[in-house]
């Protein structure tokens, strides 16, 4: 008997080819090292790195994990070495990863969008560039990136003018209108968009009466926000035609379904890795077994079919 | 030259025996090839839930031996409960060992153990090792309730001098385990190691500094990933002996730092750690 065709899960974002649809959420998976005694990486489409600066960040007084209901609350505040140390001494260990590598800028200025993008995206060792435009956990400067539609088409256009390679930007849920946002960065040049980076939140201690978390605020993650990460995806795949990485909560191949029929191209996987590091073997492999059975031989087949006004490109 | 393959690894294990010592303290003994002979002391596990519905569970390594470990738990919440709840033939995967163990030889030959509540958990291991090369013993053994304290015996079986403390009074000295520490003169003991809440583990370190004695702190504090990867788990750091990982950055409470002692990074407790010098801590 011939064996069946297996269905194909690639996926292109821009130039950067993935072969497989899952991408570990930044911050969540160091450069990927510490975690390649648990799983193959090359089982991954992606790793994208925790977000750097133009200077050394020293992050956030502890504690900086909280867990709550089906999430976690989490403000690291962007701890780095700046991007001198970085490239010095951490990118030329980025080199013969057997996934893609996608570098994460984090800034407090256009500028910085611009000056970390080009010297970060000049590396051989970085495939892609994701703009995370979307850090909730470094006051108020951060995030007005995401959430000001002026400051995310700047700071879009900055990186976009400085590299060819691939360049996700990362969308907040902290806004009142997502795709209005998603729409202006895709006009100053996105090739895809991270959609969504975490929740803002806050939980308290009563006996002490003080925030739980050393920053006060933090940022939601894992299976408590999907339902919201999953409305943001619908929204803003009916708004622009580029490719999107779904992403907040995916533990399961069914979680991942629910973004991609929302209109994701591809997922990405954070919080689930603290869970099970096999996850994303999990997510690719129940992907495959779904699409397999209902007779799809490509995952780009089903991309927003559940999604009536779906815009984006299959 | 031959090496021990010390690397983590996901281990699949299956419960072979469970003991409940007290209410609310569960040891579940797993069944694994591959993993006592590279445990050194002082070394955890990430937990993977059995349910895949929570995030994974650090817990100490309590017992380690031929193709045999235990986890000593404490159940404070859901994960802790979903675990405690396991029956023998019960398969449970493990990413493990992980984390920097003590470095007993540093600790001399006269060495107290201070475990607070279910710190013991991760006290026997170093016990044992420390026995082994005819170290003395004295186990200082703090818990909220004389209900609460597990297994005393079994470092008494090693030659230790036990030394119990109970919040409450019911057992011991009436108080915190690290009173005792106060009556003692300089030089008491050649080095101490400690594991349990991190105030209690702060005492201790205050405690050392006076006795001037060398001391090891096992650090217990939330882990999401445990394996170094999401810097959310960190403790301000003197940074002298810590490695540079990708962010580990030296930094300073003051610009410029009024005196070198003031300058410090987060170092990750499930990388850089769980055990650190106390004099190295900056919190
Ligand atoms: C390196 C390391 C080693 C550890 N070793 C062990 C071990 O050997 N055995 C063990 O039982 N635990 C150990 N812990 C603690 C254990 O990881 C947590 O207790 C566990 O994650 C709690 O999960 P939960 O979902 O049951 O409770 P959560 O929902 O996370 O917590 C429930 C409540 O209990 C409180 N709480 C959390 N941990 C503790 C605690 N240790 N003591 C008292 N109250 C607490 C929380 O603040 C919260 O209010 C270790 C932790 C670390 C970092
Ligand atoms: C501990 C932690 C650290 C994170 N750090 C970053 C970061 O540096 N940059 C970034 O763009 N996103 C960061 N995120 C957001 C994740 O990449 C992801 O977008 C978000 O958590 C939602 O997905 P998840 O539920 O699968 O984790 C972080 C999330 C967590 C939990
Ligand atoms: S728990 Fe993630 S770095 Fe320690």
């Amino acid at each position: 008997m011939a064996e069946a065709t297996q269905p194909d899960l690639a996926v292109a974002l821009g130039r950067l080819r993935l072969s497989w649809p899952t991408l570990m959420g930044s911050g969540c998976y160091g450069s990927g090292e510490e975690y390649a005694p648990f799983i193959d990486l090359a089982a991954l489409g992606g790793v994208v790195l925790k977000s750097v600066t133009r200077h050394p960040r020293l992050g956030n007084a502890a504690p900086r994990l909280v867990s709550t209901p089906s999430g976690l609350l989490n403000a690291i505040g962007l701890q780095n070495p700046g991007i001198d140390a970085y490239l010095e001494n951490d990118v030329a260990n980025f080199a013969d990863r057997p996934c893609a590598v996608i570098g994460s800028v984090a800034g407090f200025s256009v500028d910085d969008y611009a000056y970390v993008t080009e010297r970060l995206a000049a590396r051989d060792e970085i495939d892609a560039i994701e703009l995370n435009i979307s850090c909730p956990n470094v006051g108020t400067e951060g995030e007005t990136f995401a959430c000001d539609p002026s400051l995310a088409e700047a700071a879009t256009r900055a990186a976009r003018g400085v590299t060819d390679k691939t360049l996700i930007v990362k969308l907040s849920p902290n806004v009142t209108d997502i795709a209005a946002i998603a729409r202006i960065v895709e006009a100053a040049g996105a090739d895809a968009l991270a959609v969504i980076n975490t929740v803002r939140g806050m939980s308290i201690d009563v006996d002490r009466w003080t925030p739980r978390l050393g920053n006060a605020n933090g940022g939601l993650s894992g299976p408590a926000i999907r339902p919201v990460a999953v409305l943001a995806v619908w929204e803003v795949a009916r708004a622009v035609k580029i490719p999107i990485v779904g992403q907040g909560g995916i533990e399961t191949a069914r979680d991942a379904l629910e973004f991609i029929l929302a209109g994701a191209s591809a997922v990405g996987i954070g919080t689930g890795n603290f869970t099970d590091p096999r996850v994303p073997l999990n997510v690719v492999d129940g992907i495959r077994d779904y699409l397999a059975a209902r007779g799809h031989s490509a995952l780009s087949e089903i991309v927003g079919k559940a999604n009536p006004r779906f815009a984006g490109v299959r | 030259m031959y090496t021990l393959e010390r690397s983590p690894a996901v281990h699949r294990t299956v419960v072979s025996d469970r003991r409940e010592p007290v209410p609310g303290i569960v040891i579940l003994g797993l069944h694994v090839p591959h993993l006592a002979s590279i445990t050194l002391p002082g070394q955890f596990a990430m937990v993977v839930p059995p349910s895949g519905e929570q995030a994974a569970t650090a817990l100490g390594i309590y017992e380690a031996e031929g193709e045999r470990v235990s986890l000593m738990l404490v159940v404070v919440g859901p994960r802790t409960r979903e675990l405690a709840a396991l029956q023998i033939g019960a398969p449970l995967d493990l990413l493990a060992p992980l984390g920097n163990g003590f470095e007993l030889d540093a600790l001399g030959d006269n060495v107290a153990l201070i475990a607070g509540g279910v710190g013991i958990a991760s006290l026997l291991l170093p016990a044992q090792a420390l026995a082994a090369r005819g170290a003395r013993l004295t186990l200082l053994y703090g818990a909220r309730t004389a209900a609460a304290l597990v297994d005393a015996d079994r470092f008494a079986a090693l030659g230790a001098k036990v030394v119990l403390a109970t919040d409450d009074g019911t057992r011991g000295h009436a108080g915190f385990v690290t009173e005792l520490l106060r009556a003692l003169p300089k030089h008491a003991f050649s080095g101490l190691a400690a594991c349990g809440p991190s105030p209690m583990l702060r005492a201790v370190g205050r405690a050392a500094a006076y006795l001037d004695i060398p001391a090891q702190l096992a650090l217990e504090e939330t882990f999401a990933c445990g394996v170094g990867a999401c810097w959310g788990c960190v403790v301000p750091h003197a940074a002298s002996s810590v490695g540079t990982p990708v962010g580990l950055i030296r930094a300073k409470r003051a610009e410029p730092p009024a005196r070198e002692s003031d300058r410090f990074c987060y170092a990750r407790i499930c990388k850089e750690g769980p055990v650190f010098w106390a004099h190295e801590l900056r919190w």
